[in-house]
């Protein structure tokens, strides 16, 4: 054989098992089915996608995932579901937009484990046939925080006025520049205002803690912003900016991430934050508290005798507009994250979110100490929803932050008058709907 | 109703008007309007179609949730047009925006371009630098602006605190907050200005400055006298389009206040947005955009004309 010909046949047979490798590839490739997970980039949700792709490993699945930012993710997302498009197999899903989807999510009550998952975190996440629209992802419960190099755990503020009081003490004894910071912006309201107004049994319509468009509905939606309840945590939250001065004055402009920035930066005693920032205030790199930081109940208003938080969820949803196959792919993946102790396990130690698998939940109860300090502050005694389930929420929320805001920038005697201005246009957004 | 063999004719008529036209067109016409083709579809397509898409949806019940579509006529107008906050906040917050921004980046942009007339060692550098607000993105120009003016961690809130001032709440106060918008957006649209006055300082024939200066005129009455006349086109121009671009400001605004305290810097971009964006409600938003494009238009009008004028008089 010359050489030119065995070249020449070396060739042919490295085309050919080429070929038959190739082939072999695309055939796989080809049984193999993707499934595309649109969410918000949040740490929480990159954990979960984790778990996720474990067992999209083991059932064959091929899973992509899209960060959409959260500023345009609900009009992106609502308008996606809108049209009936399959860009999302599986999409995030909250309690603050559970009932502007609710028409358009596949039904979730047969995803293994949900049935055995607590019923008042999933209120957000009904449709109107009353079946469910979600798969639970992680418990979102807003935390009290305090620090524990400067309060010990018996003198940590149970009341409204114990927390003026002891921020008081801590910046005259020049330990903390600021007693409290929290967000206070829009769609940061709960950073201040509204734990401070669940706290003292009070609410933005009547009744106080109703969250269903039948029992709003039955009181005409009637905002209470008016009441002495609520007039009561407004002019607290004034003082705190203005008299006590145990936060800072620019805190109505707070978000989040500017409030973080001063409990990290060891210039607070006290912050509120979802319970998922143990991990970052904890975090060398991050936070000159770390090491220094403790959970404890919310401090309550003179007319309330116990505190009450919040314990809701993020999820998971499947949009109707998904194929069958991909929906019932969706719905094995979902069932096998929620029933996955360890991977739950793996994310509460990762980010701090709160598993919302009932065996994770019992063997961190008995293991963790961090999640028994959690449980004691958040999720024991009475609880509240922290969002207004009806389709015009959004607008709700920012028409009472509005409201919150020139009354807390206003001035102290003006409070009443801005408020009362306020009940007009709150109702005008709620009854809208 | 017209029978399928009338439209027919209707559409064969249509089509041979069409080609006789294109017919009587030269060569040279037909391959003119063939190289137009592709950015004309583009512009149909990304911007006729959508404004049109908008423009129904302003007339009808549209939420993005429950996207009805009923026909509601002008009750989304009706709505805008009397609510207090558009016509006695944001219409003229929004005006005020326009006129103090383009104003103070034309002084601005003028005083740098004179500067960068001159030569002097660094002159390219300097010329360089001072162009560097106008390549960031406003939203990040922005973003760092309102850490700089952070009241607790913000360069400008720690020079204040050296020098002996308080604790000053910028952002949480409505004056103070408006000032720092209409600062970014003035540090950023500043280098525009100077940039396109310094091409046109440096293209201005040089005997009208001779003769000045034999005639021993100052330095001031050259420029109110000389280079302003001169440059009253230019200028015309730049205001033209900044104003327009001015009028619907939106990251500068959006990053820095969000529209606050208390919607008291709202403008009217952020007035849309809200409307479409965080309420949802995409035929409200779409009358707010055609209302605020409808302002405009008459503002750009009126301007177009003024400057006209001011341009023949300067002739």
């Amino acid at each position: 054989m010359t050489t030119g010909r065995r070249i020449g046949g070396y060739a042919l047979f490295g085309a050919w098992a080429a070929t038959l490798a190739l082939g072999a590839f695309a055939t796989r490739a080809e049984a193999a089915e993707t499934l595309n997970v649109c969410h918000g980039g949040h740490p929480i949700m990159e954990a979960s996608i984790k778990i996720l792709e474990k067992w999209a490993k083991k059932f064959d699945v091929n899973l992509t995932s899209t960060t959409i930012a959260y500023a345009i993710f609900v009009p992106k997302i609502t308008q996606i579901l809108t049209t009936n498009s399959p860009q999302c197999d599986i999409v995030w899903h909250n309690d603050d937009w559970g009932q502007i989807w609710k028409q358009y999510l596949v039904t979730t009550d047969d995803v293994p484990g949900v049935a055995d998952f607590p019923k008042q975190p999933l209120d957000a996440f009904w449709n109107d046939d009353h079946k469910l629209t979600v798969v639970p992802m992680v418990h979102t419960v807003g935390t009290f925080f305090y620090r524990t190099d400067l309060v010990a755990e018996n003198e940590v503020p149970k009341t409204f006025d114990e927390l003026v009081q002891v921020s008081e003490k801590l910046q005259k004894a020049g330990k903390v520049k600021w007693g409290y910071v929290g967000g206070m912006s829009m769609n940061n309201t709960w950073f201040s205002l509204w734990w401070t107004m669940w706290n003292n049994q009070c609410d933005i319509l009547k009744p106080i803690y109703a969250r269903t468009v039948k029992e709003w509905s039955a009181d005409g939606w009637t905002p209470i912003v008016d009441q002495p309840c609520h007039q009561e945590i407004v002019e607290y939250w004034w003082d705190a900016l203005h008299k006590h001065k145990i936060s800072p004055e620019a805190m109505t402009t707070y978000g989040r991430n500017e409030a973080n920035a001063i409990f990290e930066a060891g210039d607070a005693a006290f912050t509120v934050a979802d319970s998922t920032f143990w991990g970052e205030f904890n975090d060398k790199n991050k936070s000159l508290v770390a090491g220094k930081v403790g959970m404890a109940k919310f401090p309550y208003g003179p007319r309330r005798k116990q505190p009450i938080s919040w314990d809701d969820i993020w999820g998971w949803a499947i949009p109707k507009a998904v194929s069958p196959e991909h929906q019932k792919l969706a719905k094995q993946l979902l069932g096998a994250m929620l029933t996955d102790t360890d991977g739950q396990i793996g994310m509460w130690n990762e980010t701090g979110g709160p598993p919302p698998s009932v065996k994770a939940f019992e063997v961190l109860q008995r293991n963790d100490p961090v999640f028994r300090n959690l449980q004691k502050a958040v999720f024991e005694g009475e609880h509240v929803h922290s969002a207004y389930y009806f389709a015009n929420w959004p607008q709700l929320h920012k028409a009472y932050s509005d409201v919150a805001i020139k009354a807390l920038t206003g001035p102290r005697e003006g409070i009443p008058q801005v408020l009362k201005d306020g009940v007009k246009s709150l109702h005008e957004v709620a009854a809208a709907q | 109703m017209a029978s399928p063999a009338r439209e027919l004719d209707v559409a064969s008529a249509a089509a041979g008007y069409l080609r006789r036209r294109l017919t009587a067109l030269g060569e040279k016409e037909r391959f003119m309007l063939l190289l137009i083709a592709p950015a004309a579809a583009v512009l149909v397509l990304f911007q006729v179609v959508p404004i049109l898409i908008g423009a129904n949806a302003s007339f009808r019940d549209w939420q993005l949730f429950n996207p009805k579509g009923t026909w509601i006529g002008l009750a989304h107008y009706a709505y805008i047009l009397s609510d207090p906050i558009f016509l006695w906040v944001v219409l003229p917050n929004t005006f005020l925006l326009m006129f103090a921004t383009v104003a103070m980046s034309l002084v601005l942009g003028m005083a740098l371009a004179h500067l960068l007339n001159w030569s002097f060692p660094g002159h390219r550098l300097v010329q360089t630098v001072i162009l560097l607000p106008q390549m960031i993105a406003p939203v990040i120009a922005a973003t760092s602006m309102r850490w700089t003016f952070n009241d607790q961690f913000g360069v400008v809130a720690a020079f204040l605190r050296w020098v002996g001032f308080g604790q000053m709440s910028w952002l949480a106060e409505r004056w103070p907050s408006f000032l720092i918008v209409i600062f970014t957006d003035v540090w950023i649209w500043t280098p525009w200005f100077a940039l396109i006055l310094l091409a046109a300082l440096k293209s201005l024939p040089r005997e009208p400055f001779e003769a000045a200066q034999i005639d021993a005129a100052g330095r001031w009455r050259t420029f109110t006298h000389i280079t302003l006349p001169m440059l009253r086109p230019v200028i015309g121009v730049c205001v033209l389009i900044r104003s327009i671009d001015a009028f619907r400001t939106f990251d500068q605004v959006w990053v820095l206040t969000g529209g606050g305290p208390a919607r008291s810097t709202e403008v009217f971009s952020i007035y849309a947005y809200v409307e479409t964006f965080v309420n949802l409600d995409f035929g409200r938003g779409s009358a707010a955009a055609i209302i605020g494009a409808l302002i405009i238009l008459v503002v750009a009008w009126l301007m177009y004309r003024t400057i006209d004028r001011l341009t023949n008089i300067s002739r």
